[in-house]
């Protein structure tokens, strides 16, 4: 159920933070890319392409519920918003697989699920569900990966994106309890304050190399 | 167990080489990279030519054999190297 009113506004305006920090942390790692052709930067661009495109479908559809324009459009947009986020979740989870399996560790394996024809509300469920499992994987994997490395970037960037799948498990239980329309709130909070701190690698790159023209492959 | 390397990382630590290993000024000999590279002659060779083709490496001519230098666009993909590297480590990949 959307929230009404002030909520809805601020959570339409978390949307756009989320739209925000998705590119700038997909061009940084596009900029990798053609820097250095490397294929973890390219499942890492397109990991935040995709949530990029999803809070930016989200919050059309925000803006929407606020003063609607295409009231028959709004079920399935919403629905194909959640379709892009799980998709970015699944790269993120995704590039930390590959890794892992290309460091021959012990892998764990993404289980696919099918999916059948459902109602708008079962998919929501489904795709949350599934965005929680990708993000939880990614966690796992950052968390293991800091355990090595010590780098505080990177266990903010595990704290990060724990913060995103509480967010997720708090917006599977919005579905539950629709009634309650604060969960609605306290799940784009949770999510937002994680995707800023994922943005701090941006902050990080943009301090350590200010005047670093890097445009155009070498 | 061995760390698998990436195409990238295994650039990355040839051209660190050619680098690192030219004190001199004169280049780094095959020798010298395969024993750093990790690397077969065959291997080592091709990408030896794909790295002079792609103007990271200078090849000069030495006495006996080939030695290589890196170029300043090889350098320039080292300093690029080493800012995206930063960059996945914080999200917990390897380039």
């Amino acid at each position: 159920m959307a929230p009404s009113g002030d909520f809805a506004l601020i959570e339409d305006f978390l949307q756009f933070v989320g739209v925000f920090v998705s590119f700038s942390i997909a061009y940084i790692s596009l900029r990798g890319v053609r820097q250095t052709a490397s294929s973890s930067l390219l499942r890492l661009a397109t990991a935040f392409a995709f949530l990029g495109f999803g809070f930016l479908v989200e919050g059309i559809v925000g803006l929407d519920a606020l003063s609607p324009v295409f009231p028959t459009l709004a079920t399935t947009v919403v629905v194909a918003g959640l379709l892009l986020e799980t998709t970015g979740y699944f790269f993120l989870a995704l590039s930390h697989a590959v890794d892992v399996m290309m460091s021959r560790r012990l892998a764990f394996a993404l289980l696919i699920f099918p999916v059948f024809t459902l109602s708008a509300s079962q998919l929501s469920s489904i795709l949350g569900i599934l965005s929680f499992y990708f993000v939880m994987y990614g966690v796992f994997e950052t968390t293991l990966s800091y355990s090595k490395s010590r780098r505080p970037d990177t266990l903010l960037i595990a704290i990060g994106l724990a913060l995103i799948g509480s967010g997720i498990f708090v917006q599977w239980l919005s579905l539950l309890y629709s009634g309650v329309e604060v969960l609605s709130l306290v799940q784009i909070i949770m999510k937002e304050v994680g995707l800023l701190t994922l943005f701090t690698p941006v902050l990080g790159f943009a301090r350590r190399f200010p005047g670093v023209k890097l445009d155009g492959p070498i | 167990m061995a760390q698998y390397r990436t195409q990238v990382r295994i650039i990355a630590d040839v051209l660190n080489t050619a680098k690192d290993m030219n004190t001199e000024g004169s280049g780094v000999g095959i020798t010298i990279l395969l024993r750093r590279g990790n690397l077969s002659y065959g291997r080592m060779s091709k990408l030896l030519l794909e790295l002079v083709g792609a103007g990271l490496l200078l090849e000069l001519s030495g006495d006996k054999a080939s030695k290589y230098a890196i170029s300043p666009k090889g350098i320039q993909f080292l300093a690029a190297y080493g800012q995206f590297e930063d960059f996945a480590q914080s999200f917990g990949l390897r380039l």
